[in-house]
């Protein structure tokens, strides 16, 4: 075991900062359906199964999408249920209903009024509209089907998500291009510090396997182009990374009031004790290049914690694949935390999930706090030399982490930060 | 497939009803439909059938046997 990340310095779980409880997780990747299925994926796998080629991207320079396999959400949602749900609300409500369970929460009996859902989604219903303004060219307004307007708002998964339980407390999206899952789960931390809700389910969903989107992403040249071999095309923080590649997934964590989760004696998986969130206010696409934006955010959580950066064992970082974000986020990382973080990127066993990648990877950060184990950067064999952090590479590494912290850039200059501890 | 047997398979493959649930007295309500349903349902028998069922008033207070009365009657002005 290698200490990391000042094990001893962190007193209690609160270190300062208000503590939310992690009680409950739920995950619906590429690499696995269920949180257990996907962390070992994430931890053991040495490639990613789940990225393929898609029909729908036909002949574009990005022509793959890392792909949920296996799911039958007619099947497990409902006929009835899963008709009003765009795919991406279908992954939240699966994820949901994970996270509730594991949770040990039981949606008959629970106080609804007190529970909120807040889920973070880039574009939501994309895929309907795009089929709807396919057959409104095709066909005529007439045959436009009532269901689009319902389906295609980003709002889409916490409705869906808030009927099914049922939850009935606030709820919302939060859509900050690929920080979304991210502003979510800190957004949803807000809500139980300011009392208004005992529980919330938090985080992100995505599912835009969109011609249009992935045609436009291909344009701006952000999306890899490695088509002879879409398994190796995602790789953080490696030499020869040439884009990211856009999947669909849902994570989702329940939070609690500490005061909540002790009275009814919860089992605790985590603490989210700091959230932090800034704007470049420079570029809709490019990052700030001196990464001033996510430093404020990484700063800000850390300040929220009240923890140092000593305290950091471990960053899941937004490493998307894209030779700017990961050369100016490691820069960030380094220059705020130090050298001894070990720094990882899931993205090449999940793809990047846009919106629901922040959801996502805070689960597994929760995981990575309480198995004390760091999961690889899969696909990373060649270390881009600028990059000056330690990415852990390979194989999963065993460490003692009590704190660790989740980061998200997103389009539109957003920028978020979570920090954890271990329970 | 007749209009009957057209108008029971969207409603058990679409909207999940259960065949035993459906009754030429049970209102539309009763099976789950509300007025997005309704609109959806139109459409979809709209495409299945070739008809046009724009001008025929439907609600959740009616009944199925009403609806496929109204159904029937539309695709008897076009036989």
């Amino acid at each position: 075991m290698r200490p990391s990340g000042g094990s001893g310095a962190i007193s209690g779980p609160h270190a300062g900062g208000y503590a939310a409880a992690v009680t409950g997780l739920g995950l619906i990747t590429a690499a696995g359906t269920g949180a257990d299925a996907t962390w070992r994926e994430v931890t053991t796998a040495e490639a990613p199964r789940g990225v393929r080629f898609r029909e729908e991207l036909r002949d574009l320079s990005c022509d793959f999408f890392y792909t949920v396999d296996g799911l039958d959400p007619q099947a497990e949602i409902g006929v009835a249920g899963a008709r009003l749900m765009d795919r991406f609300a279908q992954l939240a409500v699966l994820a949901a209903r994970e996270a509730v369970a594991d949770a040990g929460l039981d949606p008959q009996t629970w106080d609804s009024d007190r529970v909120a859902v807040v889920i973070g989604s880039a574009h939501g219903g994309l895929p309907s509209y795009d089929a709807q303004a396919d057959v409104l060219a095709a066909r005529g307004a007439r045959r436009v089907s009532p269901t689009l307007a319902p389906l295609a708002a980003v709002n889409g998964a916490a409705g869906s998500v808030c009927r099914d339980l049922p939850a009935r407390g606030p709820s919302l999206a939060v859509t900050t291009a690929c920080a979304s899952g991210t502003d979510a789960i800190g957004t949803a931390r807000a809500l139980l510090r300011a009392g208004l809700c005992d529980v919330a389910i938090a985080g992100g969903a995505e599912s835009v396997c969109s011609r249009l989107l992935v045609a436009s992403a291909c344009r701006l040249r952000a999306v890899s182009t490695r088509r002879d071999d879409p398994a190796a095309a995602c790789r953080p923080f490696d030499a020869d990374r040439d884009g990211f590649v856009i999947g669909e997934g849902a994570g989702l964590l329940v939070l609690e009031r500490p005061e909540h989760a002790r009275a009814r004696g919860a089992r605790i998986r985590g603490h989210l004790v700091g959230y932090g969130a800034s704007n470049d206010a420079f570029a809709p696409v490019a990052p700030d290049p001196d990464g001033a934006g996510i430093e404020r955010a990484l700063r800000s959580a850390l300040a929220d914690a009240g923890l140092s950066p000593a305290d950091v064992g471990h960053v899941n970082a937004h490493g998307t694949s894209t030779v700017l974000n990961d050369l100016i986020e490691s820069t960030v990382l380094r220059r705020v935390l130090g050298e001894h973080p070990l720094v990882t990127s899931t993205k090449a066993m999940t793809g990047h999930t846009l919106g629901a990648a922040g959801g996502i990877e805070a689960a597994l950060t929760v995981l990575a706090l309480e198995h004390g184990l760091v999961p690889p950067t899969v696909n990373l064999s060649s270390l881009d030399p600028q990059v000056p952090v330690e990415v852990v590479a390979k194989q999963a590494r065993p460490a003692r982490i009590d704190c660790a912290v989740k980061t998200s850039l997103g389009f539109g200059g957003h920028n978020a930060a979570l920090v954890f501890t271990r329970a | 497939m007749d209009v009957t047997e057209h108008i029971v398979t969207a409603l058990t493959g679409k909207f999940g009803v259960a065949p035993a649930a459906i009754g030429d007295e049970v209102p539309l309500r009763q099976l789950g439909l509300d007025s997005l349903a309704l609109e959806e349902l139109r459409l979809i028998i709209e495409d299945g059938l070739d008809i046009d069922l724009d001008d025929v008033q439907l609600t959740s207070r009616d009944t199925f046997g009403q609806l496929v009365q109204a159904v029937h009657s539309k695709t008897g002005a076009n036989a």
